[in-house]
């Protein structure tokens, strides 16, 4: 799958140390900043020294050698870059759901390949950061993120990654990090399409694997025991995981939900997280009791914008979205482990998010841990990222106010040691360019019958296509569209002979500059089309 | 409303005195007095008490044959009716997300217990209907649906008080219509799921159960190797199957969604032939066209009272179904699938007097005891004796008069509805949303103007 | 695509022998002399007449009292121990518009399109469904039929529960334009987070529907204006008919009320501006929060039909006993009301609706009034018809007890002074089966 990068990848290793050093001496010294470490007291007039990509000194007396280049920062304040221990950048965010049937004649819920994920996706290899997903990111000071697909169930095993330059591999800090699952229900009609079916689904991909691993065990001792067992590539990703050398990041934001996800880890002896967590204020002790790190999504819930609206509204959420923000200060007192992490919002929420958490009694030390020095542990990254300390990789954030403030700006980044480039100040955090796809395109199909025209109009929402089609063939919205960058996915439902007749048209296209070209499939088989956009 | 007010106790540790009359008094002893007890079992005590402790009816009989423990909270129930808990069925309240698992003809990997929640105030007000107790299903879209929950409406407390210990496991079987996808259909692009005639609902099951006696016997094979010290590669588990070998040892009961007399006959024709259990007939509109069948087999019925010609099975189904089914020997109840029917069960139980003649005795069974006996919880529901949960009902008047409305429903000796309680905490509810809401407009309205302000330059 | 089409054809033909007309006996077009003696009777308008006998001829109610003179040539009926009602009146339903629900064929309640006011049930009425007999064998003699669906369904109409045709079974056609007054639902009400641009398009869409509503009345305006200035002088200049137009006529000119079917307080008070702005005489119906508006129903008197109130509250926290309580309130703020079912095939479960709300605080005596003199008088009938009274219809039952109660029995059903054979579908059945051998 995705074998974009399998070719490239070892043209890109050649590459590599011709490129490093194309770069200039990694030698830095931050000085007069209040310096927030993150593992201890502030310091106030401190120098922050990097070298070679690692932190080599942080204090109020380091002596500044004489290969640095100094950084003035006095009146600022210098942290360690940010953790967003939960996000899905760099990938769409819903997937084409190809269909299918959940079994014609007696399937039961067996494990299957989910064709959107599965536990053998690897977030490191299929990554696609863009320019705007980093500078979004760097811009309110993340230099680390966590990230996985949001769609499908298993989502994949997630990465951490520094947003530093360079190609994916280079970013990773670890890989895989974790397995990531999600409560996603699938479309009527696909399996499984309930949240009942959901965990029947992992429960049975768990028991799977478990048999894998006995089953690939009596088999490799003795070959001639019996059939051979078949070789799956996602049970044998799912092994780290029953042997408990991968933790499993459930996301769950809900009580019931996290009740439910810890109920399928405690069946299957899981070292799991929970990522979401924002009912915790609820069961904080329970959480505590049961040592279970909590990435605590600042997605929090919104109140209607009409007065009438609200007042529709149960008390029993009014309640919630009111304390929901108070799950961070109430995981501080219980002692639960956590993090803060964007979650399903956006990059661009992210700061006020933790900005409302301290609203609601977290404080701003607290808040740096949770973004930083916890997320690195629950991660088991401590050793090289969350903290100013010596020998850690030099994420190293300046900010001119405190960094959490409204008004607080980041003026220099450091990732990995070197300094990085930060978004233009009139561009807004997580707004991104219309998209090379958006827009009017007049296709032509080949097909059979001849060429038939269709016109459709797409929209790029993170890599998710809306849109509309017309033409010969009838006219309507399409379905199941989505955008990576160059390939493009999209269904319409076309008229046939009759009135009540329609089949779908599934287009696969690769867009070039104003063409795009590839293949639809059809009922009737595959045909090629080509295409260009319009005004 | 006092739904909140309890969920609030178990929430956050809010403590809040409203809710104190609602929670942790399982140590409370309870005493009714002077009501007239509907027993179910053991017929009609008037001026009668019902003493509970420790969750259990330890003492039922005369005023002036039980004495009234010290320290005991009394009721006085001059004037009103004493009954057991409702149980209902079959109930899809509760359930978080779609009861169907659509996609598979035979879905029992799924259960309904993985998904419940205990934040639906349907369960409140079916509580504020005398229900206690209830069978959640799953729903009705494929020949074998998922595992099933028997639980008690316990609204306020942790799920996990919900649930019976010793209940039986239970699985939702499908006939007819639904199954075979008559009235609803995949969207374009889909194809239709199997089957689609009652001919295919039989095929599904059929070979579910032949596919678990395989699965059942590779088993038995791998276990007996691993007896002569051998070490073959286990069978993989299969959570479809594992259900369905539960059902044949007699571990899982069946509980089937049926209308027809032809898909009544297959599926306990199938069961004689395969050798499982069916425990109850759920729906069985036409089960008064081969009630004696039904009885002959030990199966029970469960039914709507008077709904039909919602879709062409339910056409024949008549309002005597129930005294049919239960003259002829088979155990019935009056069931709801429902949120808004499983609040007043007792009123159709009271049909079947109407329809068909039942006594008043075999009617108040039909929403109690026999229930219980389905359920197979009847050492522990479905009357008023000693020994039994004190899940009770007191009713301002007979329970089968359309005026009478619900004073008080105990489970287990808590109270989890009162009406004077409740209506006494509509104000106070309303009064926290109206703060709340204040709450947050002030604060959104300083922090607007906060904005308005232009920054300095 | 062969297949669906063969699938289509299969529900077609089944649905044909669905609606295939009911066998059941029907009223046998006599219109005799009866009286039926010492019986209690309660006429529903005046005081219960106990040991009492009341006496119908010619489809009319000739006398009722204690010493009611008994005809000559009257069919006498025993009613010792045995109670006399006024037949009860089902304020909405779609009986004769559907027979089983899942299969179109057998509807025929909601038309195509947003705006139907000359969709009229009168048209479609369907006197041999099995639904008739099934209710009015529990002492329901007559019922509103109402098309639904859409923003304007169509036209009412107020059928007696037998007859041969469509015809004979009506009683006022049209009774009342049925609107679904447009619901404004900009968010959920439950766990989802505001989406902002979802909650655009539903205002966006609400304003269109309630702009094509409005477009609708200011073309009957002026089509009715052309059309009686037309009628009185021929040199008017002609113009082209109007099929939905013409339907509207006698709603803005006010002869035709509307029943506005609206459920929140936000929408219930559009609709009351609405009505205002349209002078419309207004019936107010389904009304969850009926209660939330009482002063600006009063201050109009506005009608209003309650129910189905065997139904759950709208909102979360609402509390429980929200519908059952509100035909009580809206009695002791003296507003006009009456109960309907909102069914079809369980219509005959009426009294039971109207009883929950006695057990919620209604007066008994009012309870059934909701269902029979209510109703005549908010329908403009009550000259006719919903109470025992000389000169009105014979519209009756007979019952071993309070009707309210499910435990009592009726026994016999008279309709327009037709003696109805107390038979069903289902009647029918049960004794087939209790013969089986």
């Amino acid at each position: 799958m995705r074998s974009k990068w399998t070719p490239v990848l070892p043209i890109l290793l050649l590459l590599l140390p011709i490129a490093a050093q194309a770069q200039a001496p990694g030698v830095y010294a931050i000085t007069g900043a209040t310096v927030h470490p993150a593992n201890g007291p502030d310091i106030v007039n401190g120098t922050v020294l990097i070298r070679d990509g690692l932190i080599e000194a942080v204090g109020a007396n380091v002596a500044i050698p004489p290969d640095a280049a100094v950084i003035d920062a006095k009146g600022a304040h210098v942290y360690p870059g940010l953790i967003d221990a939960q996000t899905s950048l760099g990938f769409p965010s819903a997937r084409p759901q190809t269909r299918r049937r959940g079994g014609g004649g007696q399937r039961g819920a067996q494990q299957e390949q989910l064709p959107e994920t599965s536990p053998a996706y690897i977030a490191m290899r299929n990554v696609n950061l863009t320019d705007d997903d980093i500078d979004a990111a760097r811009g309110i000071g993340v230099t680390t993120i966590v990230t996985a697909p949001a769609f499908g169930i298993f989502n994949g095993q997630s990465a951490v990654l520094n947003l530093g330059t360079g190609t994916a591999e280079e970013r990773v800090i670890k890989s895989p990090a974790a397995m990531q699952i999600s409560f996603n229900p699938r479309p009527a009609w696909t399996f499984p399409d309930s949240l009942m079916g959901v965990i029947a689904y992992i429960r049975q991909t768990m028991l799977d694997a478990q048999w894998y691993s006995s089953a690939r065990a009596v088999y490799d001792k003795n070959p001639t025991v019996g059939p051979r067992p078949e070789t799956s590539e996602s049970l044998e990703a799912m092994q780290p995981v029953i042997a408990k050398n991968l933790p499993v990041v459930f996301v769950a934001d809900g009580e019931l939900m996290i009740r439910r996800a810890q109920k399928i880890a405690s069946e299957f002896g899981l070292r799991y997280i929970i990522s979401g967590g924002r009912q915790g204020y609820r069961f904080a002790d329970d959480l505590k009791a049961a040592n279970v790190p909590v990435l605590v999504s600042v997605k929090w819930p919104i109140a209607p914008t009409s007065k009438e609206d609200r007042e529709e509204q149960p008390l029993r959420v009014i309640r919630d979205r009111q304390l929901a923000p108070t799950t961070p200060s109430v995981f501080v007192k219980s002692g639960v482990t956590f993090a803060l992490v964007s979650g399903a919002g956006k990059t661009g929420d992210f700061i006020p998010g933790i900005r409302k958490a301290m609203d609601n009694g977290l404080s701003a030390d607290d808040a740096l841990k949770a973004t930083t020095i916890w997320p690195a542990r629950i991660f088991g990254v401590d050793r090289q990222l969350g903290s100013l300390e010596h020998g850690k990789i030099a994420n190293v954030v300046v900010s001119d106010k405190p960094i959490f403030d409204k008004e607080a700006k980041i003026t220099r980044e450091f990732v990995d040691g070197r300094e990085v480039r930060l978004p233009s100040p009139d561009k807004k955090a997580g707004e991104s360019a219309p998209s090379a796809v958006d827009g009017t395109w007049r296709l032509t199909v080949r097909s059979s019958q001849g060429d038939v025209a269709v016109t459709v109009t797409l929209h790029n929402e993170n890599g998710a296509l809306t849109g509309t089609f017309s033409g010969d063939k009838g006219s309507g919205d399409i379905r199941n569209g989505s955008f990576d960058g160059t390939t493009v996915e999209f269904t319409v439902a076309v008229k046939g002979q009759s009135e009540t007749e329609s089949s779908d048209w599934v287009f696969h296209g690769t867009l070039d500059g104003t063409s795009m070209s590839g293949s639809v499939t059809t009922s009737l088989g595959t045909v090629q089309f080509t295409g260009s956009k319009g005004r | 409303m006092k739904q909140i007010a309890e969920r609030r106790a178990q929430i956050a540790g809010f403590t809040i005195a409203l809710c104190l009359g609602f929670a942790a008094f399982a140590q409370n002893v309870t005493v009714i007095r002077d009501a007239t007890i509907l027993t179910i079992t053991h017929g009609k005590i008037e001026h009668g008490s019902v003493v509970m402790r420790g969750g259990k009816i330890v003492a039922v009989g005369l005023d002036a044959q039980v004495s009234v423990p010290s320290g005991a909270t009394v009721i006085d129930g001059a004037g009103k009716y004493v009954t057991p808990g409702i149980i209902d069925t079959h109930s899809h309240t509760s359930v978080d997300g779609s009861v169907n698992e659509i996609s598979l003809p035979n879905s029992g990997a799924v259960r309904i217990g993985d998904v419940l929640t205990n934040e639906d105030v349907n369960v409140y007000r079916q509580l504020a209907g005398g229900t206690t107790t209830a069978l959640v299903l799953h729903g009705s879209a494929n020949s074998i649906g998922g595992q099933s929950q028997i639980v008690k409406w316990k609204y306020g407390r942790p799920l996990s008080e919900w649930f019976i210990p010793d209940a039986p496991r239970t699985i939702k079987f499908a006939l007819g219509e639904n199954p075979k996808s008559s009235n609803f259909r995949p969207p374009p692009g889909i194809p239709a799921q199997y089957p689609a005639t009652r001919m295919g609902v039989e095929e599904v099951i059929r070979k579910s159960f032949l596919d678990a006696k395989d699965y059942m016997a590779k088993w038995d094979e791998y276990d007996a190797r691993k007896k002569r010290g051998e070490n073959p590669i286990p069978p993989r588990r299969d959570l479809m199957l594992d259900v369905m070998a539960d059902i044949l040892r007699g571990k899982v009961d069946v509980h089937s969604h049926c209308y027809r007399t032809d898909e009544i006959l297959m599926l306990l024709n199938l069961s004689d032939e395969l050798g499982f259990k069916v425990r109850e007939l759920h729906h069985v509109l036409e089960g008064y066209k081969v009630a004696r069948e039904i009885a002959a087999h030990g199966v029970g019925g469960g039914t709507f009272i008077d709904w039909w010609g919602f879709k062409a099975e339910a056409y024949d189904a008549i309002p005597y179904n129930v005294a049919m089914m239960e003259n002829a020997g088979v155990v019935t109840v009056v069931n709801s699938d429902s949120d808004e029917l499983a609040r007043r069960l007792n009123l159709d139980a009271a049909k079947a007097i109407k329809y068909g003649g039942l006594s008043e005795d075999e009617a108040l069974k039909l929403c109690t005891i026999n229930g219980a006996k389905l359920l197979r919880l009847d050492h522990r529901l479905g009357s008023i004796e000693v020994g039994k949960d004190a899940d009770l009902v007191i009713w301002t008047g007979h329970p089968f008069s359309t005026y009478s409305r619900v004073e008080t429903t105990f489970i287990e000796g808590d109270v989890y509805f009162d009406r004077t309680k409740d209506l006494a905490m509509r104000a106070e509810l309303a009064k926290e949303k109206r703060d709340r809401l204040k709450k947050e407009a002030d604060e959104e309205g300083k922090n607007k103007k906060g904005k308005k302000e232009p920054a300095n330059g | 695509m062969v297949k669906r089409t063969a699938l289509l054809l299969g529900i077609a033909v089944s649905a044909l022998q669905l609606s295939a007309q009911s066998v059941i006996l029907n009223n046998n077009g006599k219109k005799p002399t009866v009286a039926i003696k010492n019986a209690m009777v309660v006429p529903v308008t005046a005081a219960v007449c106990n040991n009492c006998t009341i006496v119908f001829s010619g489809g009319k109610i000739t006398a009722i009292g204690a010493n009611a003179a008994v005809p000559d040539d009257a069919m006498v009926i025993d009613g010792t121990g045995l109670r006399v009602y006024p037949g009860m009146i089902d304020s909405g339903t779609r009986i004769g518009l559907t027979e089983v629900e899942s299969v179109p064929g057998t509807n025929d309640i909601s038309e195509l399109g947003d705006l139907n006011p000359n969709a009229f049930a009168a048209i479609a009425l369907n006197p041999h469904s099995n639904v008739i007999p099934v209710t009015r064998i529990n002492g329901i003699t007559a019922a509103v039929a109402s098309p639904g669906g859409g923003i304007v369904s169509g036209q009412s109409a107020l059928i007696q529960l037998s007859g041969w045709t469509p015809k004979e079974m009506l009683i006022q056609s049209p009774l009342a334009l049925n609107i679904n007054f447009p619901r404004l639902r900009t968010s959920s009400f439950d766990d989802q987070p505001q989406d902002e641009e979802a909650e655009k398009e539903a205002r966006k869409s609400y304003t269109e529907q309630l702009d094509k509503l409005r477009d609708l009345f200011r073309d009957a305006n002026a089509y009715a204006k052309a059309a009686s200035a037309r009628m009185k002088d021929v040199n008017v200049k002609r113009f082209d008919r109007d099929v939905m137009l013409e339907s509207m006529v006698p709603v803005v000119q006010g002869r035709v009320p509307v029943i506005i079917h609206a459920n929140l307080e936000r929408d219930i008070r559009a609709a009351i501006k609405f009505a205002d702005e349209e002078k419309i005489k207004m019936i107010l119906a389904d009304a969850d929060d009926v209660a939330r508006v009482i002063p600006d129903l009063k201050k109009r008197d506005i009608p209003v039909i309650l129910g189905p109130i065997l139904a759950i509250p709208p909102r979360e926290d609402d509390p429980y006993d929200l519908i059952f309580t509100n035909a009580q309130k809206l009695n002791e703020a003296g507003i006009r009301f009456s109960i309907q079912s909102d069914d079809a095939h369980n219509a005959r479960n009426l009294p039971y609706h109207a009883a929950m709300c006695a057990a919620f605080g209604l007066p008994k005596d009012v309870a059934l009034k909701a269902i029979t003199i209510y109703p005549a008088q908010i329908f403009g009938v009550a000259d006719r018809m919903g109470s025992l009274e000389v000169g009105k219809r014979a519209d009756l039952f007979i019952s071993d007890g309070d009707p309210l109660e499910i435990t009592t029995n009726v026994k016999r059903v008279f309709i327009d002074g037709e003696d109805i054979p107390m038979d069903s579908y289902q009647t029918l059945l049960y004794k087939k089966f209790l013969a089986r051998p």
